[in-house]
């Protein structure tokens, strides 16, 4: 049984943020401005973005609600109404609340009834496995239709009040993902029919490596590779204060994605499932400019290198939304982007959390 | 810069070789001593413990490439070129060394005594028997984990230990070293690999002699923990 996307949507809150915007938005930490700001905006290139908090820093909608919005905007231009749908498959690195799973909090939000519920847990790449939960329960026949939303609200983690209430000094790797990060949800809607010029999904598949790597992003640790617990602390407030709640990103690591990316792409090639000189898009979570270098020198010479004018993605002007990010892309692909039946896609998210790269091949098709 | 062309079976070859060499970089993140250099809790001791366990491999490794060279035929007389340059141009790095074993605290006489790992045995066991077979094509596999490997060493590990030792890059010379001339060094590799790798055969063959020269060589750095006195 083949399982076809026959519609996708987003939410974005509030206004695109330029860069000058960011910081009286989310504040300065102990009054005085970033020094790293400039360097790290730089180099990922994000132009705007968009929060979910006000520069009083009140929370204008919720994870679950941002998730709702851009469910609603999928099912808006779908064949289906709430009742019809059956599964709902739901992502996020963070929910509004620590228990219970992200789904419940967006069936509730959403008002679906009866479905069945899956709640993904991890950083980027939840969302294509979310997505694969309900392709491969659509595949097996178990259901004939699934909602799949991703969504993130990592701004209310940049508050400089949350870097004050760390202490002193801010480090590095605790500001890195300041700059990076940003709100929003995409949402795709399963279906094991067609319905018009949609997208088949061929395959999704995913390569974790957190056996031979340390952890790169993550929150719960107090940083300098301590590794406590936040919840081994007496109080949250101690957590807290140690630093242990802040989102960190050990740099130095990252070079590991760009590798681990190849590694699985080629893997994909000798399984036969890519076949390089078929691709007619590439939608990356990742900013692609990280991907030059002497890794794709060689994808070149070893002739799978795909031309840059494949390349597509929105991550510049939407922000990187975690991972909602590939869902967002996907579907301003489909609204912007010209495509054509039997066009191939390719999309990849490479999650630097402890390294786990996620891959889907789509097929564009007309019934 | 010339760009070295590869034909498909170069390519694919090299599409291959690329999967092993970061399988090798994961089967590294599990050796015990590399981890505790990544989370930074290495000393001097543990960095001369390395030098020393290394200097046999880098001794031997100059003894293999050259019997390597010596075992092409006049049919190669030009890959025999080639690595007779790459041999006279190594053969003597375990000096450099060892005087980073004794800048940073060793004493000489110890690692000029120290016999070789188990991991260094079998490694160099192994390539020493691929190189003295008739033309060894497949060693190019193993050129390939050994320059990959002098790459990261000057571009992640001589880094890591300076900072974790306080070290200002005197006594790691020898890895800062390796990094030097990158692009040369792939040139010359993707060279030898359009020449050499041009049947399914040698493509099959080129791909485990580097499997087991990156597995091995990871047997050697786990060896590095092993006290045998």
């Amino acid at each position: 049984m083949s399982v076809y996307i026959t519609s996708s949507g987003h939410f974005l809150p509030g206004p695109p943020i330029s860069n000058d915007e960011i910081e009286p938005l989310l504040g300065l930490v102990h009054g005085k401005p970033s020094r790293l700001k400039r360097r790290i905006l730089q180099s990922n290139g994000i132009q705007t973005r968009h929060y979910a908090i006000d520069a009083k820093h009140n929370t204008t909608i919720s994870n679950a609600g941002m998730a709702a919005k851009a469910a609603e905007h999928c099912l808006s231009s779908s064949f289906l109404g709430k009742r019809q749908i059956k599964m709902l498959s739901a992502a996020t690195s963070q929910g509004d609340i620590v228990l219970p799973g992200f789904g419940s909090m967006l069936q509730a939000e959403l008002g679906l009834s009866d479905i069945e519920l899956h709640s993904s847990h991890g950083i980027c790449s939840s969302s294509l496995m979310a997505l694969k939960a309900a392709f491969t329960n659509l595949k097996a026949g178990e259901q004939p239709n699934a909602l799949v939303v991703a969504s993130e609200l990592t701004s209310r983690l940049f508050k400089a009040s949350r870097y004050e209430a760390a202490g002193s000094e801010l480090d590095f790797n605790a500001e890195f993902l300041r700059w990076m990060l940003s709100d929003g949800a995409g949402a795709l809607l399963l279906e094991t029919q067609p319905r018009g010029k949609c997208f088949r999904i061929d395959w999704i598949r995913s390569f974790s490596h957190a056996d031979a790597y340390p952890v790169c992003m993550s929150v719960g640790y107090p940083g300098n590779n301590q590794h406590t617990s936040w919840q081994d602390y007496a109080s949250y407030a101690e957590a807290e204060a140690d630093g242990a709640l802040l989102i960190r990103q050990d740099v130095r690591l990252l070079e590991n994605i760009v590798k681990l990316g190849v590694d699985g792409y080629l893997r994909l090639i000798s399984e036969g499932r890519v076949q390089p000189d078929k691709i007619d898009h590439v939608l990356c979570h990742y900013s692609s400019h990280y991907f030059k270098g002497k890794i794709f020198d060689m994808l070149q010479r070893a002739g799978v290198g795909i031309a840059g004018h494949k390349w597509y993605s929105n991550l510049y002007s939407r922000g990187n939304t975690g991972c909602a990010s590939i869902f967002i892309m996907l579907d301003e692909f489909r609204r912007s982007q010209p495509h054509q039946v039997g066009d191939t896609i390719l999309c990849m998210v490479p999650e630097s959390g402890r390294f786990n790269n996620a891959y889907m091949q789509l097929t564009v098709v007309e019934p | 810069m010339t760009e070295q062309l590869l034909s498909p079976q170069g390519q694919q070859c090299l599409q291959a070789l690329m999967r092993v060499w970061f399988d090798f970089e994961r089967q590294l993140g599990r050796v015990p001593l590399l981890q505790r250099l990544e989370r930074g809790q290495f000393s001097k001791a543990d960095y001369c413990q390395l030098l020393l366990n290394w200097r046999q491999q880098v001794i031997e490794g100059s003894r293999w490439i050259s019997r390597c060279a010596s075992s092409f035929d006049r049919d190669y007389s030009d890959v025999r070129s080639v690595i007779i340059g790459h041999a006279r141009e190594e053969h003597r790095d375990y000096e450099m060394l060892e005087r980073d074993y004794v800048a940073a605290g060793g004493n000489l006489a110890d690692i000029q005594t120290a016999p070789r790992n188990i991991g260094t045995e079998a490694l160099h066991g192994f390539l020493m028997y691929r190189a003295s077979q008739p033309n060894p094509v497949d060693l190019v596999g193993a050129m390939w984990i050994i320059e990959g490997l002098g790459q990261k060493m000057a571009d992640n590990w001589a880094v890591q230990i300076d900072q974790a030792t306080g070290g200002d890059g005197s006594y790691t010379r020898f890895m800062h070293y390796h990094g030097a001339n990158d692009d040369n060094h792939m040139q010359k590799l993707y060279q030898l690999l359009n020449r050499l790798c041009q049947s399914p055969a040698q493509l099959s063959d080129i791909v485990r002699t580097a499997r087991v020269t990156a597995r091995l060589y990871c047997l050697q750095l786990e060896e590095t923990d092993h006290d045998y006195c």
